[in-house]
């Protein structure tokens, strides 16, 4: 399992400019990001390789932070292996309610992040299709 | 006006009440007209003090505003000669000039009865031994309830305020059953004493008379539980006298007011007309009974209802319910009466807000427009964007009953509000 961040922020103009100076300044590369809007607010999803440093640098800087604990499963980054996992999922009859992915290595190496109902079920069922359920990202 | 305020009036009938108000209004009338203030004031709205025949009569009399007490400051309001005088007490203002208010030997008697008048509904007899935990001086919590307390027949010691192992130890080696204090100082007092690994219980105090400043039922019911005591909630004010114009009986709902020295009126603030029966509004009261300092029609800006209700205790006193807030604050908006204090009621239910928020009006669509901005807590947050608008839903119904109109929320990032120093700046108002 591993932790994605989450970020509450008000729906206005440079909230997204602070978080990415925020992690610039200190380094830290976003992998993946996404905001989902509610409108007068959103929650802001980053992935990192460094979720602890990343969740206490913008919690410093008075944000309102949480982990939200996610499986993420790594898979090759070529045409069809995405299969491979969702293919595993239904198999074992497996609902996954938020997912995304983001290539580590171009052409190499990609994770594929999913929320769902019961995770260790989910990474159960991705080492099951011989795939790496991750807890890091180096 | 030498009447004695003893027993006998508390048990009077709605009847005798009623005649007795119309008989001490017109001597009110003729008493407060000897002030240079009122003289001038009556002579200017046209009042002849043998107009008044009726209680309902007062409703021809001007109001007196706070302001106008502090103009008459230090002593237009003065009717009787200076060597009849044998106390006074101001007001806590914070600033400018204070309001001060004058007794005579009958008026400090007279209050004196009214405040034991207080403490014997609530329980407390003459082989009580009271502690006043309030300060004196000017302050008319202290000299207030001590002349009560003694003319009960109770043991007074007159502790004051502060040093809080003192009064414990003075509760404990004289066996105090019965205490006037505020409700954060009791509370102070309590926790100080668990911290120490002490129970309050082992006090075996009785009775709390708590007033002077704002407090709700949870937190009576937390004292109660700490204490094994019952609390009684106390109103006054130094305009009418101080403590001892209302409080409550063994029944602890609602305040009797004590009609054989006071008119109660409860006004809508904005057209000075009486509201409905039951309904809040301004508390607007005239002294009958004092002669140093008469006022009539005071508006005190206090917001409450008056329970017209039979109370069980028998006595027919009409009953004031909890303070709701000040008239100063009153927000129309939609045509309704708001009160920021129901606001904030309801935000404070909600844990997963912060304690600072703000209530923004403006104009959409020609209608008026509430939102309330609320800072969400940063431990609250647990990530996902769905329970935001769960809690959020929730906290918009609940205001939407309270307001009785829709109302917006915003939920902001914790720190995104103005803090302020001192009284905070809670209603930003852009209607245009």
């Amino acid at each position: 399992m591993y932790n994605e961040i989450r970020v509450f922020v008000e729906n206005k103009p440079g909230k997204l400019s602070h978080i990415a100076e925020l992690l610039g300044e200190a380094g830290i590369d976003i992998l993946a990001l996404d905001l989902a809007d509610e409108g007068q607010f959103g929650v802001v999803k980053i992935l990192t390789a460094e979720p602890d440093r990343a969740k206490s640098i913008l919690s410093e800087a008075n944000m309102t932070v949480a982990f939200n604990k996610v499986a993420m499963v790594e898979i090759d980054d070529r045409p069809g292996s995405l299969l491979k996992f969702s293919k595993a999922l239904e198999s074992s009859n497996l609902n996954v309610t938020d997912a995304y992915g983001c290539i580590i290595e171009r052409g190499k190496r990609a994770v594929f992040v999913v929320k769902g109902d019961n995770l260790a079920d989910i990474e159960t069922a991705a080492r099951n299709a011989g795939l790496k359920a991750l807890d890091s990202l180096e | 006006m030498n009447d004695r305020v003893g027993s006998c009036y508390e048990w009077m009938s709605r009847d005798e009440i009623a005649s007795l108000q119309a008989e001490l209004l017109q001597r009110t009338v003729a008493q407060a007209a000897k002030s240079p203030w009122y003289s001038a004031k009556f002579k200017e709205k046209g009042v002849e003090p043998g107009d008044i025949t009726s209680r309902d009569d007062i409703t021809t009399l001007p109001l007196t505003s706070k302001e106008e007490l502090r103009e008459s400051y230090p002593r237009q309001m003065l009717t009787v000669d200076p060597s009849e005088v044998i106390r006074m007490h101001t007001s806590s203002g914070t600033t400018g000039r204070p309001i001060a208010v004058f007794h005579t030997k009958e008026d400090v008697d007279n209050w004196a009865e009214l405040m034991a008048r207080c403490l014997g509904m609530a329980g407390a007899t003459a082989s009580d031994v009271f502690q006043n935990m309030s300060g004196y001086g000017l302050f008319t919590g202290g000299l207030g309830l001590h002349y009560g307390a003694e003319r009960l027949g109770m043991w007074v010691i007159p502790a004051g305020a502060g040093n809080t192992a003192r009064h414990i130890m003075l509760i404990r080696d004289f066996h105090t059953t019965v205490i006037h204090a505020t409700p954060s100082y009791a509370m102070h007092v309590a926790e100080r004493m668990l911290q120490e690994g002490d129970d309050p219980k082992s006090l075996g105090l009785k009775i709390a008379a708590l007033g002077a400043e704002p407090y709700t039922e949870e937190m009576r019911k937390k004292l109660q539980d700490l204490y094994g005591f019952k609390v009684f909630n106390s109103y006054g004010l130094t305009e009418m006298n101080g403590p001892g114009v209302a409080f409550e009986c063994t029944e602890q709902n609602g305040m009797h007011v004590w009609e054989d020295s006071y008119i109660v009126e409860i006004l809508n603030p904005d057209t000075l007309e009486p509201v409905g029966e039951g309904e809040v509004g301004e508390l607007v009261m005239t002294t009958l009974r004092r002669t140093a300092m008469p006022i009539i029609r005071y508006r005190t800006r206090d917001l409450t209802r008056l329970i017209t209700e039979d109370c069980p205790c028998g006595r027919k006193h009409a009953r004031l319910a909890r303070m709701v807030g000040r008239s100063d604050d009153m927000l129309i908006v939609r045509g309704v009466n708001v009160f920021p204090k129901q606001i904030e009621e309801v935000i404070m239910r909600h844990d997963w807000v912060g304690g600072n928020y703000v209530i923004h009006l403006s104009t959409r669509e020609s209608l008026d427009q509430m939102t309330v901005r609320v800072e969400m807590a940063k431990e609250a947050f647990d990530g996902t964007i769905a329970t935001v608008k769960i809690q959020r839903a929730e906290l918009q119904k609940q205001l939407k009953e309270a307001a009785g109109f829709t109302v917006m929320v915003d939920v902001l990032e914790p720190g995104s509000l103005p803090v302020s120093e001192g009284k905070a700046k809670r209603v930003i108002d852009e209607r245009g």
